[in-house]
């Protein structure tokens, strides 16, 4: 019993708040007028983010704005705020918030496989896919969370679920105490998506790749459903049509999955509205390239404990960096002229909104853009200018009062008024008791008392005579101002006295040491004079370092340009007829190689280098690698996934584009994992270290494709739950070709008479058939490669390589006769059944046999000595070292059928060289320089520098932080961070 | 049914490895003499042409091939223009424990329990290993084999790399014990998107077990026991410095306080094994006499910020330090990928090292580490005739070419099941 008492009690205000009237509600007690008009005068009102009107006047009735500015009238039987010296502004928008929705549901994840969705209902094929989904049909409030962001000055905020890959569609809310009803001002505001499949316990899709295939496709599918479809209900896609002319937020969680999903909206004229991650300033040209508007999270790191100089070294530069630039990311939007807003999604500590944004001005944000960006902007991006975000007539009476403005350090918020009802985050006025007087405690005794300080948080003193002092508390709470101290310097006896205050003086009663009470008064002497303060944080360095890109160590801080390079007197390993030749000169220019001759003369402006005793080779061309992917090699949850493109998950930011390039590397191909019989498209790049992943790719490449044979695809050795998705065996894998083959080609058919769906798998199988998409297959033991040329000859198309391809010796006969090409590991064997009979005169009986054969990584480790694994050749077999060296160089290009402009020192050719210390193929040589397109990549004494600025940089931001530290702010422990680098049977392990 | 799939693949597995391996060697007969070869003596002298004698499975002599006597008993060789060396010695294995990683029944390193000091390498070595002789037609004579897992892992043994069993095969038993210092850090995330690793929660408590368990161990070697614990009997020999203490440890700040572990319970052998970041604290290393077995030096920097030739260059700044350290190949596809240790000497040659010092990091400063240079690392007289020849120089992989090898003076078959696939492929292919 006592406790429903206690809850009453508890509750008791919340009564009040919600028994505000609906129109349909029956009333429960008696009519309340709130039809009033309230006027707020002489304050200074920002009408909106630009417009600020000095000695002003609010007025409002009904929750609606009715009029805000100078020279307005006041209607009779108003009530009437003076706010003197107060401000007004719009109550801030946030349009990322889960405010008043339930958790999302988690499904639990099975063992093994889970290849259907879990779904229950007519519904999207996949898991993730919710468009259905609709916040306002489970919107409830939550007094508690709306209260939180009532005290930071939020009126509004747009909610979503932040769970899977399409997301449905958001409501936006007031924060007001009342029913749901009044609170809802519009369902179905935005639509909303990720690359995240969340919550979603199906496999497919457990990359990033997969998840922008998966849109793509359902793109495409609703399509079909809108205008073709007789055969399926299917309310996922239904809702999915309905709701595509609304407002399309992206969540987008760094800045590459930014410019991807921009890239993925722009295939369908989607112009997304991204919510961004807060690492946009890295790349302010590609970000502005998009269009898009950006929602902005200001959730800055906090600085790493790094006194430590070992634990320091956990910390990477570009954490350390991201320190000290994230709080620059709004201002770089407001330079570059564009549209964002900013929420406080992702803050852990929602008191840390004021300071990080205060934090963002002190770097250059302006005052303008950082009130537009929480009041306009969120307002106008999805829709709602006309109801929120300023105070136009008509508008919501969303409104704040504060002390003074809104981004001064001491601003203090006083109200918050939401749908025309005040919210007190503050007492709205306080007599300021500063000030110094003469205390007398029962007419005898008489001591000086000063109030000092704040005028919210005043601080008092007790001078006992002129020079002797002691600090008092004081508390003031309302009216009441209570005082204590001790009642000599020294001792521990204290005085308590508690009294109010009218005018200047101070009266009431207190209670001496030994329990006695008797009167005290203050009488006010003179003022009290504030000592201008020096606030610390003017003096702090605003001094930011450099962007470099990439964002990471050995990023540059000015990239490196095309030059006209005359290499002299090199030994120049040409892979063409002329083969190796001593003493040669080679001239670069325009990217391009100029002339290969002895002796060169003539050439002005060229940056000459002395090539005497080195040697100059083409660039090195890993035919098989995994480095610069972000977020998952394989999908390998299905099959076939012909659908998804490493090409749209390219990561310019990847250290090992750098190492590479110091072993000599200039381009690879970046491939699909090897987890299902039909892997993903792959992506050519050129290692353009510090390009975004756009201008890396090679121009005019041919598409590639991944295919998989063996125990990956089998998925022997994935424990014993993988034993579900077809196929088990080399047997069925065969059949997964026929099938996919066969299904194309009546696809194409189909398609051409346009009553198809258009599916993006098939769609690259037909391109293997029309010669527009060539095969990399990874392959170990005969029997398998002997089949799929059998299904290739049958089908109609050609293998164009196997690769690993360790059993390839046993078949290279049938091998040449198909005219396939071998990308193979110099010594690779034993780690698997299947390449027991792997052997390290593979490369060597191949090339013996006229099959063009490459050497490739498969490791981002190896990668970066592709030389050395080429040179193995020359031990296993005997192979001769030029052609040792066109493993990797040459025969990669034609296989890639890239070998018309790369592949070989030729005039004409792209200038993509190496200068070498040693014979290449040397255990002891070195790549000194890199040239990819005549750009010097890679310079080994450039390198020294790179390092020394890697080591200053760190230097500098840790003994900054270290004073941040003292100065005051919360810190987080180093943590280790580990590069994750993929093999092509690195397997979603969890999501 | 399960039964039955079980027994189908042990019979295909036995099928699979129906090809015999190479025959073990025969004992040396008469004085063996190599004439005129290139010594690398492994202590970072060479003679260029040099005389090498060895009997009874001990080298006998080594010298200018100007003081060498012809004697008629002599098996004399005439190696003129090659290069003679020490056997190649990999520290840190599993080879012999492991055939082939993805089949679990053939894999053997790892066994239940946390401490597990008393698992010995020495009975589960496979001396019949497909992988062996493919690893000693690179230079690679000796190898240290080494249970892995938990968090005493087990006692190891050094082996030479031919025998008919491991009775035979073995060079010195029960070397050392190995530990995995707890890691202070734990994974987070998932592979696609990886979070930083977590500080690990049970770092404490592991570091307590373990303290605990070295506590007990020390009392319990020090006076008669009257229950055996089978697990402190095999730690007896770390206290008193027969075995060798190898732990496992990467990161500076634990290796200071691994250093200090073994100072305060007194273990007069301690190896450091993987020790990435043992350049940052060479110091220590050397004032308290730490060797250190270090991780493949073809690895990748431990993060984006450091050197991009760290690992390369790790090797000169022990040498330049005076820290004991030798190089090993352990890490992915350590056993098959074996044969790649002389090339990963030679790299260190390529950034500091000279051939020589290079070399004694995979002979002398190995056989030191491991406690058996009084029979091998070097080629000197009265040590074991374990040495090879090669046509060129071992270090690099062009010139890597075997063309003799001798494991206690015994001449070792250098066939292998690669090369006969390759002869068998080549007749194939050319009609024979």
């Amino acid at each position: 019993m006592k406790k429903i008492i206690l809850a009453f009690l508890f509750n008791f205000p919340l009564f009040i708040f919600h028994s505000f009237s609906q129109e349909t509600f029956p009333v429960n007690g008696t009519r309340e007028n709130n039809k009033l008009y309230y006027a707020f005068t002489n304050a200074t009102i920002f009408t909106d983010y630009q417009t600020r009107i000095d000695s002003a006047t609010l007025l409002i009735k009904e929750g609606k704005i009715e009029a805000a500015g100078k020279g307005i009238n006041i209607p009779e039987g108003a009530v009437i705020t003076n706010l003197k010296g107060k401000f007004i502004y719009p109550s801030l928008v946030d349009v990322y918030t889960s405010y008043g929705l339930p958790e999302p549901k988690k499904e639990s994840a099975g063992q093994g496989p889970q290849i259907e969705s879990k779904t229950k209902g007519a519904y999207a094929w996949n898991q993730a896919l919710k468009p259905e989904f609709n916040a306002s049909s489970v919107f409830a409030a939550d007094a508690k969370k709306a209260e939180e962001l009532r005290k930071n000055g939020f009126g509004s905020v747009l909610t979503l679920q932040q769970d899977g890959i399409a997301r449905g569609t958001s409501a936006f809310v007031l924060l007001a105490d009342e029913k749901e009803n009044k609170l809802l001002l519009k369902e179905k505001t935005t639509a909303c998506y990720s690359f995240k499949k969340g919550n979603s316990t199906q496999d497919y899709p457990s990359s990033q790749m997969g998840s922008i295939a998966l849109l793509r496709q359902t793109y495409f599918d609703a399509q079909w459903y809108a205008l073709t479809n007789k055969v399926e209900k299917n309310l996922s896609l239904q809702s999915w049509n309905d709701i595509q002319s609304l407002p399309q937020i992206f969540d987008a969680d760094d800045f590459l999955s930014a410019l991807r999903a921009d890239k993925l909206g722009d295939e369908f004229s989607k112009q997304y509205i991204i919510k961004g991650s807060g690492t946009e300033y890295r790349r302010m040209d590609e970000i502005k390239a998009t269009n898009a508007s950006f929602i902005l999270p200001i959730n800055f790191p906090d600085p790493y404990d790094v006194e430590d100089p070992f634990d320091a070294l956990l910390v990477n530069l570009n954490d350390l960096k991201h320190w000290e630039m994230a709080p620059t990311n709004p201002s770089a939007f407001e330079k570059n002229n564009i549209q964002f807003a900013i929420t406080a999604d992702g803050l852990k500590d929602q008191t840390k909104f004021w300071k990080n944004l205060r934090k963002s001005i002190e770097l250059g944000l302006s005052e303008t853009a950082a009130l537009k960006a929480i009041t306009y902007s969120p307002a106008q991006i999805t829709g709602m200018e006309n109801v929120v975000g300023s105070l136009k007539p008509g508008l919501k009476a969303n409104f704040l009062i504060t002390s003074t403005n809104l981004f001064d350090k001491k601003n203090i918020i006083l109200e918050n008024w939401v749908d025309g009802i005040s919210y007190k985050v503050n007492t709205l006025d306080v007599q300021d008791i500063r000030g110094i007087y003469n205390l007398s405690i029962a007419g005898t005794i008489n001591y000086k008392l000063n109030i000092e300080g704040e005028e919210r948080k005043p601080t008092a003193k007790i001078f006992f005579t002129d020079t002797v002092s002691i600090p008092a508390d004081i508390v003031v709470e309302r009216k009441f101002i209570t005082l204590s101290f001790p009642v000599e310097k020294g001792k521990t006896d204290l005085i308590r006295m508690t009294g109010v205050a009218e005018g200047k003086e101070l009266s009431g009663r207190c209670q001496l040491p030994a329990g006695t009470w008797t009167d005290w008064k203050a009488t006010y002497k003179d003022a009290f004079v504030e000592k201008p303060k020096k606030d610390s944080t003017d003096n702090k360095p605003k001094e930011i370092g450099k962007l470099v890109y990439p964002f990471t160590a050995f990023g540059w801080s000015e990239q490196p340009k095309q030059e006209t390079v005359l290499i002299k007197n090199a030994t120049v390993w040409t892979n063409e007829i002329l083969g190796k030749m001593e003493g040669t000169d080679v001239l670069i220019e325009n990217g391009k190689i100029k002339i290969v001759g002895k002796n060169i003369a003539g050439v002005v402006n060229a940056k000459v280098i002395d090539g005497t005793g080195k040697h100059l080779t083409t660039g090195i061309i890993d035919e098989h690698s995994h480095i610069a992917i972000s977020k998952g090699v394989n999908e390998g949850t299905q099959a076939s996934s012909a659908e998804v493109r490493i090409g749209d998950v390219v990561n310019s930011e990847d250290i090992n584009i750098y190492r590479q390039l110091s072993g000599g590397v200039v381009a690879s191909q970046l491939l699909h994992g090897s987890a299902n019989p039909i892997g993903g498209q792959s992506a050519l790049i050129k290692l353009r270290w510090g390009l975004v992943p756009e201008k890396m790719k090679i121009e005019n490449a041919d598409g590639f494709i991944k295919f998989a044979l063996g125990e990956n695809v089998k998925q022997s050795n994935w424990g014993d739950n993988s034993t579900v998705r077809f196929p088990q065996t080399r047997m069925g894998v065969e059949q997964v070709y026929y099938d996919a083959f066969i299904r194309a080609k009546e696809y194409e058919k189909k398609l051409s008479a346009g009553t198809e769906r258009r599916d993006l798998d098939l769609d690259a199988i037909v391109e293997i058939l029309n010669k527009k998409r060539f095969i990399t297959c990874h392959s170990y033991v005969q029997s398998e490669i002997n089949m799929l040329m059998h299904v290739a000859d049958s089908m109609g198309f050609k293998v164009n390589t196997f690769t690993h391809i360790l059993e390839g010796y046993k078949v290279a006969d049938k091998m040449k006769a198909h005219g396939v090409g071998a990308s193979t590991f110099a010594d690779w064997w034993a780690y698997k059944y299947e390449v027991m009979e792997a052997i390290p005169y593979n490369a060597s009986i191949l090339t013996e046999q006229g099959v063009t054969t490459a050497i490739n990584s498969d490791d981002a480790e190896m990668g970066r000595r592709l030389n050395q694994e080429a040179a193995k050749s020359v031990k296993y077999g005997g192979m001769s070292e030029e052609d040792a060296l066109k493993m990797v160089t040459l025969n990669p290009a034609k296989l890639l059928h890239l070998d018309s402009h790369m592949g070989s020192i030729k005039e004409g050719k792209d200038a993509d060289v190496v200068l070498w210390s040693d014979n290449p193929l040397s255990i002891y040589a070195r790549a000194e320089k890199t040239f990819v397109d005549g750009v010097c990549y890679y310079d080994s004494e450039n390198d020294l520098l790179l390092r020394d600025e890697v080591r200053k940089e760190r230097a500098r931001l840790i003994q900054k932080m270290i004073a941040a530290k003292k100065g005051g702010e919360k810190t987080q422990k180093p943590e280790k961070k580990e590069d994750k680098l993929y093999h092509c049977d690195t397997m979603e392990e969890q999501n | 049914m399960t039964n039955m799939k079980n027994i189908f693949t042990f019979l295909f597995l036995i099928f699979a490895f129906a090809a015999v391996s190479q025959t073990p060697a025969k004992s040396q007969k008469k004085q063996i003499v190599l004439l005129n070869g290139t010594a690398h003596i492994g202590n970072g002298t060479i003679i260029q042409k040099s005389a090498i004698g060895f009997d009874n499975g001990e080298i006998t002599f080594v010298s200018d091939v100007r003081e060498y006597e012809i004697q008629y008993t002599d098996d004399i060789i005439d190696i003129t223009g090659k290069q003679v060396y020490p056997g190649f010695i990999a520290p840190s294995t599993t080879l012999g424990l492991v055939e082939i990683e993805a089949v679990r029944s053939t894999r053997d390193f790892d066994d239940v329990g946390f401490i597990n000091p008393h698992v010995r390498a020495e009975i589960s070595y496979n001396t019949d290993s497909k992988i062996t002789p493919t690893i000693r037609t690179n230079g690679i004579l000796l190898a240290q084999v080494c249970p892995r897992g938990g968090l005493i892992s087990g006692t190891s043994s050094v082996f030479a790399l031919d025998g008919w069993n491991w009775e035979d095969a073995v060079c010195k038993t029960d070397d050392g014990i190995h530990i995995n210092w707890p890691t202070r850090f734990s994974g987070g995330g998932w592979w696609a998107e990886p979070e930083p690793l977590k500080k690990n929660e049970n770092f404490e408590k592991t570091l307590a077990s373990l303290q605990k368990f070295f506590a007990d161990a020390k009392a319990y070697s020090q006076k008669g026991q009257t229950e055996t614990d089978i697990r402190m009997e095999a730690m007896k020999d770390i206290f008193s410095g027969e075995k060798r203490l190898f732990i496992n440890v990467d990161l500076a700040k634990d290796i200071i306080e691994v250093v200090y572990f073994a100072k305060q319970f007194g273990i007069p052998h301690l190896v450091l094994v993987g020790a990435r970041e043992a350049y940052l604290v060479t110091d220590i290393l050397k004032i308290n006499n730490v060797a250190v077995v270090l991780d493949r030096v073809h690895d990748l920097p431990v993060s984006p910020d450091r050197d991009i030739d760290q690992p390369f260059k790790t090797p000169k700044q022990l040498q330049d330090a005076g820290v004991l350290y030798c190089l090993s190949y352990r890490g992915g596809m350590e056993t098959a990928g074996m044969r790649n240790l002389p090339f990963t000497a030679g790299t260190a040659v390529a950034y500091g090292l000279t051939q020589e010092q290079a070399l004694s990091a995979i002979t002398l400063n190995t056989a030191k580490i491991l406690g058996i240079d009084d029979k091998a690392g070097t080629l000197e007289g009265g040590k074991d005739a374990t040495l090879f020849v090669s046509s060129g120089d071992a270090l690099d992989m062009r010139t890597n070419n075997v063309e003799l090898a001798f494991i206690k003076g015994k001449k070792l078959d250098l066939d292998n099941m690669q090369k006969q696939l390759f002869a068998k492929y080549k007749n194939k292919y050319s009609g024979k």
